[in-house]
Parts: structure tokens; C-alpha cells; sequence
């Protein structure tokens, strides 16, 4: 067997850019930050604080599985075209690997690793029985035709159709794929195994194979740990405001949810397309989505004009985060809270709920924990939309389908039993709520790897 | 309720905090509305039981409010805002389809992780109950009108489970909307439009037998008594008990009824065959055997009646039963001889062994004390261990104004009828309009027709503002109709004055259904019971010189040109109805 670290330099040979994408695809280029070796040093203080033997350090922290392909596809103009794609199994000692499929330029293996290594751990801390996977091909979406993406899609299963599947490892959508790629994937799958396989993919669209509750399920979930935060602080729903970040799925719904426990929402900001910059619209008296929603574009973004004349107050893009409120919701990009506009937080701010992925940067986390503010972890907070995938994907295998109001039941227990359970080893191991979720998560699946008996 | 005990009652609350069963805090509450009238009066009394009830006194009886979880008012508000339900709920379609697009529709959000923790912690049954604005407020009490469902809630697997609960909860909203709720607010001078549902979540008491569910008593008690007779006053109150679920004694069918002043003195039967003909024979239990046929817009869906053979199976007669001996054609206590079962709760009330009767009493007087105002409670009971559940409180209204009447009056020549056992207190004077039934064409087998008959004149009459005299044959709002008009309240609630003429064949109990009784005191109508052939017959004859104003197949309408008379004397339970002197 080799060594990881040659292993490793063949994986990145094997990701080098193309050179015979010339036209419609843009090459990988490498970037100095590698989060996989982010992900991988939050590992490793994981697991210097359960103590873990190097066996299992060695196992968690690197891929079990990484699949690299080639995807070819004959474009429009007739002219084939190979595509880059890439599957990760990180682990799946507690179940089959879950995990989207991203269609990003940009994407690099070692940005595939590391969401892998994420899933697993997100999948963890919801205490769902499945691994974590991620995977991707470098394209970008905007300059194929849409039966360019349906071969793409296609190719991308032809590639890996054997080693995923129902009881392997399930994809969904995640960046720039959406509902009906993952049909057509689900397709080609079908026809090579022949046979019905709805458990093999989700974020299917409601009329084949969905889900209830799905489009929800990441909003809600913020909520819901919101909602557990305010009991464990003792404030209640209608003594707080709120600040958003984003307006796109998971915003709206959050701000739907956390509107009708009692919150106010004065605040959110939004992507600007046309200006190629965010802007933030406040409203003191409470923001009211459905009038938002109304002047939205399907991106997210919110009509500056019309906001106006609504009344809403136009601000800077990160004029959310200055907000004099008690809940910060940052729900949109990454890397948005940082060690040098962490001052600009309000003293007022009790509660930061982590809507999209990674969006404070570890060296903000400490100054926001010494200023006593409740972070929310990413891989719990919102941890909703997994969940509701994985009620797909049980559903699909079942071939029977729940009422919306019964997925939406499981998620508030599943997210609240999760939030309880990290609060408790956070109360007791006298730890923050990330490092708490992450020992949880860690030390589960370093459980699953022994009661197996790899390591 | 006085604002005082409102606040009292808020006091005694916790939110729902996913523990359902919690020794600490057995009333919960999820959502920020009003917790509707039997939820408030149940939180009032929670803290009476806490602060005020003589426990030491009763040790062997566990005497407490089932646990239960309150979804406030502000729920339903958002259940029917967000799934668009005004325009079905508000309009005249039929409480089926009503019922049905409820079903369709989603609950919020917000609470359906807490049903769903909930059902995940219980599984023995559940009552989902109403708990409205407008229901046990004092003076329009919308008791009884809306629905209360019983879910067995043993399903294994506790998706069926949280389905069950949800189904029962939107049936429990679609019921504010039914029919029989719109014409109790168009009776009662409602705005249909301000109620609001809150929803009790609350566990059954009883223990399971061979399937059923059930508690081994069930009891419908009233500080103050219309129908006291013999050596019991009004003031003393009386007491109904029932076998199995207290739907029995809702419903108005046969129980045991007696004073608890003297629980030993058996009702006036006249035999002891007619004893075991009038007392109960069947009794309601949740079914916690095979599932029924799916029908979750139907109340009973889960409920089933067993009959007094399947009660001795389950060896739950020992507290209820008496036992006919043929030979001697005498009643005895206890079902220690073979022979026909009589449900007299003589083991209990003779012996005094578990002393439900003194627990009782305690109660009715501490709630009416609380209240200030009379009282009427419902409670179950479970037998080793000995556990009191108290289900719901209400206040009664009894008027304290005077009116005498006298026995000259009751045989005047323009007495239309007059009676010893008249219901209620007061004068009145405004009353035009008589509707009786014919009863040259009355029979016990047309009783239905005939309450779909009196629903079309008590509609117009009430659209009209007019208030009426109602004469009819039995038991009005009897749910047999070989006893009575199975009418529900609605449909005659426009009526200030009923009468029941009591045919020869017929039961002369009055014991209408808790629910009914209670909306007759509620709404201070006047109630007659006139034996058909008794000391002041009926003087048909002096409505027929009346013009007709409607006339159907059973029911006839006439008006005066001048009011009736009306008179009951409460305290003696005379009554007699005066033609107009002047015409």
C-alpha cells in the first residue's frame, strides 16, 4: 500500500487543469487556502481531545474512498468535451456516504475532501445513519446548454455508477445542481442497474421521489436551534430581533419560521446581481416576508427600488452584521464574520445561528466566545436540509411517502434532540457549542469505526 | 370567570417543554394565545387542588387534573391563516367537507416537533378536547357543540401515532365551524367570527380491559340542584355516574343520579324491575383492539360500547354493580350472586369503602366557593390505585330573583299548563310565539323528522328575534329517540321556554345530557316537565283557538296577540305559563 502522503501526490497530479478544456469550461486553479487542511486541523484537535489512537486519527482523517473521472460529453457544436469530475466517500462506518455533487469552476479536490469530511460529521451530530460524501465537476453551469447538463449529469453517473447507490453513498444537489439534474441522474442510474432505484440520489423534485418539508428543512432547522438557544439563555422569541444575512431558501425560511415563534426581524441583505455587490434593507418596525419575497428575483435578489418605496432603509451590504440585535443569521456565504469586523457586532448580539457553511472564520470564533455570544455551529445549525434528505431517501426506499407536516415533526425533534445532546456535552466538558458538536460527531464515528472493528 | 381567576390560572401553567408526563407541571401550555374557557377553568382549579384541597383528608385517593398540553388560541389562528380555511370555515357548506378540508390542511410549523415529542413519550390514549373562547364562559356556555375526540394512541409505530393526534386536532378545529356551532351562536346572539379554538391534549383515565380503555366511573356533578326531591335541597347538588367514559352522562343516556346529601337513596323507580330497565346497560370505552375502519372526521371513530356482560369480563363491576334476584325480585349490593347486572354504584355509596361521594362533595364546594357561583364538574375515577381525575369545571347560573307560585295560579282557567318540576327561576314577559308538536300526530317513530321540522321554525324565529314557547313530546335533546327529540341544541336554542310533555310510555327522569342541562341554565330557559296526564294536563285547546302562523306533518306555529306569562319558582320547582289575560 502507499504511503498517505504519495497517495496524496498522485491525487493532486491527477487534478491538475485540463488542457483540453478550451471553451465553454473554466480550469481548476489551485488557491493557497486549502480547506481540507482546515478541516483536517480541526480534526486533529477533535482528536487530541478524545485522545484518539492513531489508527482511528488515521482513518477520519483522509478519505476512505476518492474517485477521480474523466466525463466526456459531445457539446452543441458537436465537438466532445471532457469534463473533470470527482467523488469523495470520507467515511461510512455508520451508513452509506451523503453528500451533494457541486458544478463549480472553481472546485478542487482538496475543497471535495474536506466538505466530505464535513458531511460526515454533519451527518454525525443529527445522529443520522449515514456517512459523509461530496463530490463535483469542474464546470461552470452558466455557459452550458441545458442538454449539455443533462449529459454531464448523465456522464458524471456513467463514471460512477458502481460505487454509489442506495446502501453506498447517496448524492443530492449542492452547488449550481438542482432538482432536475438530480432527476436525470437518477435516470441514468436507473437504466444502467435496471431497475427502480429513488433511493439512489435526493433532492429529487416533489412529483418524483421528493420530499415534503425539503425546500424548508435547512430555514427551519436554523430556527429550531435558535429557538432551543433562547430557552438555554432564557429570553424569549418575542423579546428578540433579528439580523439576516441572505435572502435566498434558506433565509426565507428562516425568517418565515423565526417571524411566527415571535422574533423580529429587522434586517437582511442580498445579493445584488446587477452590481455585483450586496446590500442590506432594514425596516425597525420588522421586515414582512411575504412583501420581500414579492420584489425578489429567483436568485435572492431583493429590487432596490421597490424596497424603497416599501419603506425599507437601503444600507452597505454588511450593514446586517452591525445590526443592534439579538440574533445574527448568517445564511448566504462563507468566511462573513472575521477577526477584523468582529468589533462591529453589536453589544446586544446574544445568539450567532450559523446558516450557511463556515461563515465565521476560526480566528473570530475565540473573540466571540470570549464576548459570551451563543455561536450556533454551522454543521448543526444547519444540519436541517441533511436530515430532510435522509427522510427522502428513507422514504424513496420505502416507496411511501409522509405527509408534510410529519417530516417537518421528525426535523424539530431530530434538531432539537441534536441541539440538547451538544448543549450537554458543551455543559459538562465546559466547551464552546462548535467544539462541542464536533466531539460529538467525532467521537460517534470513531465509535462506529471500532464497534466494526477497522481500527 | 373573574379576571383575578384568570390570573390565578395563567400562574399554574408551564410551557410545553416536551415532557409531557411531569409530576412537577401537569398543564402545559404551546403557543401564546387565550387558553379557551375549559382550559382556563382547568388551570383555576389546578391551583385550588394544589392550595386548598384537604389531601391528608383523603389518602388512599389520588385526587389531580390528568396531564395535559394546551395548544392555545393563536395556533388555530395560524392554522386557518396560512392554509386559507376562512372561506370553507365561514361558509354553509356541509361539516363534512368542512371536516375533510381541515384534514387537507397543514398545522403549523412551529408545534409539530413538540406533537411529535409528545407522542413520542405517551402511549396510552389521548383526549383531544375543545377548549374555545366562547365554550363554559358563564353566561353563553358553548358546552358540548364542539368536538371531543378520544385517540387510542397505541400504535407501535409513533408515526401512526402523531398522525392519529394531528387528524384529531384539525377535527377538533373544523368542529368550530360546524353547523350545529353556527346555530348556537345565532341562538346564543354570538358574532360567529370572534371564536377561537384552543385545543386540550390531555391523557384518558382508565385502565385497559381485554381492549377497552376505560375509567371504572365516570361522574357529572352540580352544586345546585333544579330537580331536588324528597328530603334534598337545591343547595345540596346532585351527582350523575356512569360506567366507562363519561360520553354516557354527556350524551344524557341512562346513568345513576342521586344527591350527594344522600347517596344511599336510590332515584324513585318504583321497582326493581324498573330499576334495571332505566339504569345503565351499555358503556363507552376507547378501543384499543383492532383499528376501526379509517373515518378520522368521525368523533366516535375510536370509541366503542361494550355492554354490562363485557364489563363483568373485565371485572370492573365490582365498584357499580347490584345484582336482581328474580326469586325475591329484589336489588343487592355487590355482584357476589349470580343474576342481571344493575349499574347503582351501591358498593361505593352504601359502603363509603373508597370515599368518591365525600371526594365529590369536597370539590363541588371548594369550586363553587372559587368560582362564587354554582357549579358543575366532570370527573372519572380508576380503582387500585384509587385515582380521581378532574376533567372540567364550569360555573352554573342560577337566578336570584323571586317569584312565587302559587297553587291557585297552576289550576287557573288561563293557566295553558302548569308544573311541579319546572327547571329554572324568573318572570317572563316577552313571549309571543308558541311552536308544539301535534299531538294528534305524534309519534315516538317519527322523533326525527320532527327535529328537522322544529329546526326550520326555530331558524326563522331566531332570524325573526323572536323568542317562543316550545312544547314537545319526551326528552328534548334525548339521544334515543324512542325517549325524546333527538334535537341538538341549536336547533331549538332559539326557544326561552321548553316543554316536555311526558307521554305515558316515556321516561319521567329528567336527565338530559350534562351538556344540554347546561345550556338551559346557561341561557336561563325554562324548562317544564308536564306528566301527560297529570294533576295540570296541557290545554291544547287553548292554542288551537290561535291563529296559525306555520304549520308542517308534526309542528304547529301560533302567535298571541299578547305576551305569555312565565313563571318559575325556583326554589320550590313549581312553574305555570299564563295565557294573556287579554286575549
Amino acid at each position: 500500500m502507499l504511503p498517505w502522503g504519495t497517495f496524496f501526490a498522485i491525487y493532486h497530479k491527477a487534478v491538475l487543469p485540463l488542457t483540453n478544456l478550451k471553451r465553454k469550461t473554466t480550469p481548476m486553479i489551485s488557491r493557497t487556502y486549502n480547506p481540507f487542511e482546515t478541516a483536517q486541523a480541526q480534526f486533529d484537535r477533535i482528536a487530541g481531545l478524545l485522545d484518539l489512537d492513531k489508527p482511528t486519527r488515521d482513518i477520519l482523517r483522509y478519505p476512505m474512498r476518492e474517485y477521480h473521472f474523466s466525463i466526456p460529453v459531445r457539446m452543441d457544436d458537436g465537438i466532445v468535451q471532457i469534463f473533470r469530475g470527482f467523488r469523495v466517500q470520507h467515511n461510512s462506518a455508520r451508513g452509506p456516504g451523503k453528500g451533494g455533487i457541486r458544478f463549480h469552476p472553481l472546485e478542487t479536490i482538496d475543497t471535495v475532501r474536506a466538505l466530505a469530511m464535513w458531511m460526515t460529521w454533519k451527518c454525525a451530530v443529527v445522529d443520522i445513519p449515514l456517512g459523509g460524501s461530496k463530490g463535483g465537476v469542474v464546470c461552470d453551469p452558466h455557459n452550458l446548454s441545458t442538454r449539455e447538463i443533462e449529459q454531464l449529469c448523465r456522464g458524471w453517473v456513467r463514471q460512477i455508477s458502481r460505487d454509489v447507490g442506495p446502501t453506498l453513498d447517496v448524492p443530492a444537489p449542492d452547488v449550481m445542481t438542482n432538482p432536475q439534474d438530480m432527476l436525470w441522474m437518477l435516470d441514468e442510474f436507473e437504466v444502467i442497474h435496471g431497475g427502480k432505484f429513488p433511493g439512489f440520489i435526493t433532492g429529487k423534485p416533489l412529483s418524483i421521489g421528493g420530499s415534503h418539508g425539503r425546500k424548508e428543512a435547512t430555514g427551519y432547522g436554523v430556527v429550531f436551534t435558535i429557538r432551543e438557544a433562547l430557552k438555554e439563555i432564557n429570553v424569549k422569541p418575542e423579546n428578540t430581533t433579528v439580523s439576516v444575512q441572505g435572502f435566498g431558501n434558506v433565509a426565507q425560511y428562516a425568517i418565515d419560521l423565526i417571524q411566527r415563534i415571535g422574533s423580529r426581524v429587522v434586517c437582511v441583505s442580498s445579493w445584488n446581481q446587477g452590481e455585483k455587490k450586496a446590500d442590506s434593507y432594514r425596516k425597525s418596525s420588522g421586515i414582512r416576508l411575504d412583501e420581500l419575497q414579492a420584489i425578489t428575483d429567483a436568485f435572492g435578489g431583493i429590487d432596490k427600488t421597490k424596497a424603497r418605496e416599501l419603506g425599507y432603509e437601503l444600507l452597505p451590504g454588511d450593514a446586517w452584521l452591525e445590526q443592534d440585535v439579538d440574533i445574527l443569521v448568517p445564511a448566504a456565504l462563507e468566511n462573513q464574520i472575521t477577526k477584523d469586523n468582529v468589533s462591529a457586532l453589536s453589544k446586544r448580539v446574544k445568539i450567532i445561528a450559523e446558516g450557511a457553511n463556515g461563515p465565521t472564520t476560526p480566528d473570530a470564533d475565540p473573540i466571540l466566545n470570549e464576548r459570551g455570544i451563543f455561536t450556533i455551529p454551522d454543521f448543526l445549525c444547519n444540519a436541517g436540509g441533511v436530515t430532510c434528505s435522509y427522510f427522502e431517501q428513507v422514504q424513496s426506499n420505502m416507496n411511501y411517502y409522509w405527509e408534510k407536516d410529519e417530516v417537518l415533526g421528525k426535523l424539530d425533534t431530530k434538531m432539537t434532540a441534536a441541539f440538547h445532546a451538544v448543549r450537554d456535552v458543551a455543559r459538562r466538558r465546559k466547551l464552546h457549542m462548535r467544539d462541542a458538536a464536533y466531539l460529538i460527531s467525532v467521537s460517534r464515528v470513531a465509535q462506529a469505526c471500532r464497534d466494526r472493528g477497522w481500527v | 370567570m373573574k379576571d383575578i381567576s384568570r390570573i390565578a390560572a395563567e400562574e399554574s401553567l408551564a410551557p410545553f417543554d416536551r415532557a409531557f408526563f411531569d409530576p412537577l407541571h401537569r398543564f402545559k401550555y404551546i403557543g401564546s394565545g387565550s387558553l379557551g374557557g375549559k382550559a382556563q377553568g382547568l388551570a383555576f382549579i389546578q391551583r385550588i387542588l394544589a392550595s386548598a384541597f384537604p389531601h391528608d383528608k383523603f389518602p388512599f385517593v389520588e385526587v389531580s387534573i390528568p396531564s395535559l398540553t394546551v395548544l392555545r388560541t393563536d395556533i388555530f389562528d395560524s392554522f386557518l391563516h396560512r392554509n386559507r380555511l376562512n372561506e370553507v370555515a365561514y361558509s354553509d357548506t356541509s361539516d363534512d367537507f368542512i371536516a375533510y378540508s381541515f384534514q387537507k390542511a397543514e398545522l403549523p410549523a412551529e408545534i409539530l416537533g413538540d406533537l411529535r415529542s409528545l407522542v413520542e413519550q405517551v402511549r396510552s390514549p389521548l383526549a383531544i378536547r375543545s377548549s374555545s373562547l366562547l365554550e363554559d364562559a358563564v353566561h353563553e356556555p358553548f358546552a358540548g357543540i364542539y368536538t371531543t375526540k378520544m385517540i387510542p394512541n397505541n400504535q407501535p409505530s409513533p408515526d401512526e401515532r402523531f398522525r392519529k393526534l394531528s387528524d384529531a386536532i384539525k377535527l377538533v378545529y373544523a368542529s368550530t365551524f360546524f353547523k350545529a356551532a353556527k346555530d348556537y351562536a345565532q341562538a346564543a346572539h354570538q358574532d360567529f367570527r370572534e371564536e377561537k379554538m384552543a385545543v386540550i391534549i390531555q391523557e384518558v383515565v382508565g385502565q385497559l380491559f381485554n381492549g377497552r380503555y376505560y375509567p371504572q366511573l365516570s361522574g357529572v356533578a352540580r352544586s345546585f340542584n333544579f330537580y331536588s326531591m324528597g328530603r334534598s335541597k337545591p343547595e345540596d347538588g346532585v351527582v350523575s355516574l356512569a360506567l366507562g367514559l363519561g360520553k354516557t352522562i354527556v350524551d344524557g343516556d341512562r346513568v345513576w343520579t342521586y344527591s350527594p346529601a344522600y347517596p344511599k337513596v336510590a332515584p324513585p323507580f318504583g321497582s326493581a324491575e324498573a330499576l334495571l330497565k332505566e339504569t345503565q346497560t351499555e358503556f363507552w370505552a376507547v378501543n384499543m383492539g383492532k383499528p376501526p375502519a379509517y373515518d378520522p372526521i368521525r368523533e366516535t371513530e375510536y370509541l366503542v360500547k361494550g355492554t354490562l356482560s363485557d364489563a363483568e369480563l373485565d371485572e370492573t363491576l365490582r365498584h357499580s354493580a347490584s345484582t336482581y334476584d328474580p326469586i325475591s325480585r329484589k336489588i343487592s349490593i355487590g355482584t357476589g350472586t349470580k343474576g342481571p347486572r344493575a349499574i347503582t354504584f351501591a358498593p361505593l355509596l352504601d359502603s363509603n369503602e373508597t370515599p368518591v361521594n365525600a371526594v365529590t362533595r369536597t370539590l363541588l364546594s371548594l369550586c363553587a366557593h372559587a368560582m362564587g357561583s354554582p357549579v358543575e364538574i366532570e370527573f372519572a375515577m380508576t380503582f387500585n390505585p384509587n385515582r380521581f381525575g378532574f376533567l372540567q369545571v364550569r360555573p352554573m347560573v342560577v337566578s336570584s330573583e323571586q317569584v312565587d307560585v302559587h297553587a291557585d295560579e297552576m289550576k287557573e282557567v288561563q293557566a295553558l299548563l302548569a308544573s311541579e318540576q319546572a327547571l329554572g327561576n324568573g318572570l317572563i314577559e316577552t313571549i309571543r310565539d308558541i311552536v308544539y308538536v301535534k299531538p294528534s300526530s305524534f309519534d315516538a317513530k317519527f322523533t326525527r323528522r320532527i327535529a328537522a321540522e322544529l329546526e326550520n321554525f326555530n331558524r326563522t324565529l331566531a332570524n325573526e328575534g323572536r323568542p317562543y314557547l316550545l312544547i314537545g313530546f319526551g326528552r328534548w335533546g334525548s339521544s334515543d329517540p324512542w325517549l325524546g327529540i333527538p334535537v341538538q341544541w341549536g336547533q331549538i336554542g332559539g326557544a326561552n321556554v321548553m316543554v316536555e310533555a311526558v307521554l305515558p310510555n316515556m321516561n319521567v327522569d329528567l336527565s338530559q345530557g350534562s351538556h344540554f342541562f347546561h345550556n338551559l341554565t346557561s341561557f336561563q330557559v325554562k324548562y317544564f316537565c308536564v306528566p301527560y296526564e297529570g294533576e295540570y294536563p296541557i290545554k291544547w285547546e287553548l292554542l288551537e283557538q290561535h291563529q296559525t302562523v306555520h304549520e308542517t306533518e308534526f309542528v304547529r306555529q301560533v302567535r298571541l296577540p299578547f305576551p305569555l306569562q312565565v313563571k318559575v319558582d325556583g326554589r320550590s320547582g313549581r312553574g305555570v305559563i299564563l295565557m294573556p289575560s287579554h286575549g
